[in-house]
């Protein structure tokens, strides 16, 4: 399979080019357009693994879809484009045999030789990272294809580093987070419109967001007429 | 005996081949360092140069916070940076190292900002990071594919601004994809006819018309294509003019020649045309309620110059065999392909409903025979429906 990332960051589209036999998981709707000669395949679970009604329901509470659609190339050289519903960036990353956890909605596609499971990271991090519920954990070899709201950037953390809530992409599993304050006393963590933080810990990549959804949201729902 | 040098302010470390693949921390800035293994015969830097530092004078480059938490993000490389050092690139034979790579003698940067007495005197410019498109940070250490053109030699890449010369205009479509806007040069004379509101600034040369064109027909067409019933003409009279045009989202602009063939645009997609192009409603029957986007296509036929817009980018692609769309993403086609709106196919045969229902793709829109297709990369209807679960609640 072979990539091409195009409009980056805020009109952010993949081009996937598939050879006859190669086939791909993306998430439900990620869709844009694509070549006839493709398969299209709706199951909840990975595609010729394990899974079904858990994992899919798993994903659900991830803030994925329950479904997802496999697309399999029957012809050489087909193309497929995908892309995120709101404005941002998509990222390739490629999976070599380690783990990355991934924020529930930031899963785009990936290669089928990648396991996508739900995880549960706990129940302060449910509530205060400002993520979902759950994360997706990607393991396996193969290229990943994630997508953020606004810009993506690489941190490479070696020993701690802070993230605001909201603004977490990705991380390898190398490292580990917890919910804590930005400041020394709570107070001040509020007051100075930080509140909570994730605190990373640990040597790995970390992927962050320039911008986060639910900021966004509520600059603009107030604005808007009631429902 | 191995030869780093810190990626992030360039300090030199000699260590121990003991250390290989390991990780360890810049003593002077903090940031983290990758051990390499010493390639035969090589001293290549862990890393490549960072641009800010390879672009600029050393005493211009400012570090006053080097220990803070940004001297761990890698810095934006750009592409031209990138490519010729890219540390993963796995065909470094001996013969391709650069021998301007070699280790300089240890230079120690300044890392202060100069101090002046008039403090706005030595205040630096912002550094332009160069690139050759808008880019997101490009992390130096992953292998991703950065090409600005989707590779097809007939369709010029997303970023690029667009110019040309027709018969009746010179066009330059800048700020692409993300704030596109249109200049026009017209001659004494040049009319064009746009959709109201897509005016931004024009010279006082240019005289507007407001008016209907084309009948009632045509104009009633118009008005169920999701355009406006009226169309403004802009005229050239009092000598040579210029017009700017811009879409109402941020998005693109697309230009299309039409040569006595004729192109259907998506509700809303319409922006303005030179003279020459009629541009017109197109009752689509059923294929056109399915579509989901409005009952009309609107038809621009005729000899002359068409642009239209988009939320998102624009991508043209040529289809010869057969392409599929979701019915949200098109843009514009042009009247040699046949289509029909259709479910996924391959489902349906085999009874599986489900991904109809399930599958969010829905309806698409498949195109046969040989002609060009124009997709946006993002839809508004997406956007709205996530920004709806954001509104107030009514209260009782």
């Amino acid at each position: 399979m072979q990539h091409q990332l195009l409009a980056q960051p805020a009109m952010s589209i993949a081009k996937l080019t598939l050879q006859a036999g190669e086939s791909v998981t993306c998430e439900v709707g990620a869709m844009i357009a694509m070549s006839s000669g493709f398969t299209v395949e709706t199951t909840s679970r990975n595609r010729g693994g394990g899974g079904g009604l858990a994992k899919g329901l798993k994903r659900m509470f991830a803030g994925e879809n329950f479904f997802l659609n496999h697309f399999t190339a029957t012809a050489p050289n087909q193309t497929l484009w995908i892309g995120p519903g709101l404005l941002g960036d998509v990222m390739h990353y490629p999976l070599s045999g380690g783990t990355l956890i991934v924020q529930g909605s930031s899963w785009l596609a990936s290669d089928v030789g990648i396991e996508i499971d739900a995880t549960w990271q706990g129940l302060g991090k449910a509530l205060f990272s400002g993520e979902g519920m759950f994360w997706v954990k990607c393991s396996g070899r193969g290229d990943l294809f994630l997508n953020s709201f606004g810009a993506i950037y690489p941190v490479e953390v070696n020993g701690e580093y802070v993230v605001d809530t909201g603004h977490i992409v990705a991380f390898e599993d190398t490292l580990n987070f917890k919910i804590g304050k930005a400041g020394s006393s709570l107070i001040g963590s509020v007051l100075g419109g930080e509140g909570l933080v994730c605190k990373f810990s640990g040597q790995g990549k970390l992927y962050c967001q320039s911008h986060n959804p639910p900021s966004f949201g509520q600059l603009l729902g107030p604005k808007l007429k009631a429902r | 005996m191995i030869e780093i040098a810190c990626p992030n302010c360039q300090k030199r470390y000699r260590l121990d081949d003991k250390f290989a693949g390991k990780k360890a921390k810049c003593k002077q800035c903090g940031a983290v360092l990758v051990i390499k293994a010493p390639t035969a015969g090589s001293t290549k830097p862990a890393n490549p140069t960072p641009p800010n530092q390879a672009a600029a004078p050393a005493d211009r480059v400012a570090k006053p916070n080097a220990k803070s938490r940004a001297a761990a993000i890698p810095p934006v490389v750009p592409v031209e940076l990138v490519s010729p050092v890219q540390p993963a690139a796995p065909d470094h034979s001996d013969a391709d190292i650069p021998t301007a790579t070699a280790i300089p003698t240890a230079t120690e940067i300044p890392t202060a900002i100069p101090v002046s007495d008039d403090p706005f005197a030595e205040i630096p410019f912002a550094e332009v990071v160069p690139s050759a498109t808008p880019q997101a940070f490009v992390d130096p250490n992953l292998p991703r594919q950065r090409t600005p053109s989707p590779g097809n030699a007939a369709s010029p890449g997303v970023s690029e601004t667009l110019r040309g010369t027709t018969g009746h205009m010179k066009y330059e479509i800048s700020q692409r994809p993300d704030f596109s806007i249109v200049k026009i040069d017209l001659p004494q004379g040049g009319k064009v006819y746009a959709e109201p509101s897509a005016m931004v600034s024009m010279t006082p040369t240019m005289h507007l018309e407001a008016g209907f064109k084309g009948g009632l027909g045509k104009t009633f067409g118009r008005l169920l294509g999701g355009e406006s019933l009226i169309i403004n003409t802009f005229t050239a009279q009092d000598g040579p003019g210029e017009v700017m045009f811009a879409g109402g989202a941020a998005g693109d602009v697309a230009y299309h020649r039409l040569n006595g063939n004729s192109l259907y645009l998506q509700r809303g997609a319409y922006m303005f045309n030179s003279e020459g192009v009629e541009v017109s409603g197109k009752w689509q029957g059923a294929k056109g309620f399915f579509s989901g986007e409005g009952l009309v296509l609107l038809k621009a036929s005729g000899t002359g110059d068409i642009f239209f817009n988009s939320y998102g980018a624009i991508i043209p692609i040529d289809v010869t065999e057969g392409f599929m769309v979701d019915t949200g993403y098109i843009v514009a086609f042009e009247e040699s392909l046949q289509y029909r709106v259709t479910v996924l196919p391959g489902l349906r045969t085999a009874g599986k409903i489900k991904s109809f229902f399930f599958g969010g793709e829905g309806l698409v829109c498949q195109f046969a025979g040989s002609g060009r297709v124009w997709i946006q990369t993002r839809q508004v209807k997406s956007f709205l429906a996530w920004v709806n679960a954001f509104r107030p609640t009514k209260s009782n």
